[in-house]
């Protein structure tokens, strides 16, 4: 009997491990394909410098690009938020909020924390001191 | 629907306060419950307007996250009597405070920016506010950009000074419209408003030069200057002119009828 639960649990668990990492992996497409997008754009996170705990103040928001000033202000408003939540107050898809929101995460102005299949972004004002 | 509305300008002098504390009031004597913030941290001056007692602790103070928002509340409304409710939320005039709140980082003000960003929940949703009035330092600063941000609405005062023009043409452009806030414009000191010709040219510059709606053109009252920030007009004069304008003003802003 213990024999038939593990069988039955251990096929379950590696695929929701690899449901995971295929998360992972399409969020990492989504940010490739964003930056690809906007090769030669000022908006390129290649010509923006990378910080750890980059400040989104507003001047920080004022200097951005529409596209990725749209999704900060949203993540500004809301405190925490996934990609589906500011995609439905942006009305723009979730897996391009996904990408810029990933873009934000890499320029080191958003947090991100996964919490089983969803991930959480939010921008982290208490640690920044 | 409650709602927080930043007053602001290009440039000092075009009435801000003026219109904040009038506009407020406006609201109270509309029965609604309202509360004053002043944001103007280098120059506070609702704290000589409305000669509140004084307060436990400042507007600073919560920015600072020393006290909680309830705490920096003063309630003034004993001032307009009614089923309103009116409270203000003041920046500290001491030298020393005003020293402080010009040497912040930017960190400080993207913790600020939360910290007004809260104001929405605590007193819109918690407290069941009708509306935050925001009156905001001129131009470009920190703490009126992020007065900006964090409204729902941008009352922009304006008079027919050319450089107060210019600018504000720009600010409209290149800061309210990146931030996509419903913005209306406050035309004051309006020389000779009552000729019907002056007031469709004003409507008109207003709409080709600025693209956002006219809220209301305030003539230039000698009654105001004279009464130098003594009291709330609009509550001792009733039936002056300009209040019948804030009047107007708020009713567009509560029932939504910008275009």
């Amino acid at each position: 009997m213990i024999r038939n639960e593990l069988s039955s649990k251990k096929p379950l668990t590696i695929l929701e491990k690899i449901e995971e990492s295929l998360e992972r992996l399409n969020d990492k497409m989504e940010v490739m394909i964003e930056i690809q997008r906007n090769n030669g754009n000022d908006s390129n996170p290649k010509n923006t410098p990378f910080l750890p705990d980059a400040s989104l103040d507003v001047m920080t928001l004022l200097s951005m690009p529409d596209h990725l000033r749209k999704t900060a202000m949203t993540i500004c408003r809301c405190g925490r938020a996934t990609a589906e939540e500011i995609s439905g107050q942006t009305t723009r898809a979730r897996a391009v909020e996904s990408a810029y929101l990933n873009q934000l995460v890499i320029m080191g102005y958003l947090k991100k924390q996964r919490k089983g299949r969803k991930a959480y972004f939010y921008v982290d004002r208490e640690s920044q001191s | 629907m409650s709602k927080i509305i930043a007053v602001h300008s290009y440039k000092g002098g075009t009435g801000k306060t003026s219109i904040s504390v009038n506009l407020a009031a406006s609201f109270v004597k509309m029965g609604k419950k309202v509360c004053i913030f002043d944001l103007d941290f280098r120059a506070p001056s609702l704290f000589a307007i409305l000669k509140t007692p004084n307060a436990e602790y400042w507007f600073n103070d919560y920015l600072n996250n020393t006290c909680e928002i309830s705490q920096a509340l003063v309630d003034l409304s004993s001032r307009i009597p009614g089923d309103g409710k009116f409270y203000a939320c003041l920046a500290n005039p001491a030298t020393e405070a005003i020293r402080d709140m010009s040497s912040k980082d930017r960190k400080w003000e993207m913790r600020a920016l939360g910290r007004l960003l809260a104001l929405k929940e605590a007193l819109l949703r918690d407290q069941k506010f009708d509306y935050l009035v925001f009156d905001t330092s001129p131009g470009l600063q920190y703490s009126s950009i992020n007065a900006i941000v964090a409204a729902d609405f941008v009352v922009v005062a304006t008079t027919g000074d050319r450089s107060d023009v210019d600018g504000t043409k720009r600010m409209l452009a290149e800061l309210y419209n990146l931030f996509e806030k419903k913005t209306g414009v406050v035309f004051n000191k309006v020389l000779d408003p009552s000729a019907t010709a002056k007031r469709a040219e004003m409507q008109q510059k207003v709409k080709t030069d600025y693209h956002v709606p006219l809220l209301g053109m305030v003539p230039c009252f000698c009654e105001i200057l004279r009464a130098e920030g003594n009291f709330i007009f609009v509550q001792d004069k009733p039936d002056h002119p300009f209040t019948k304008i804030m009047a107007e003003t708020a009713n567009k802003i509560a029932n939504d009828e910008i275009d």
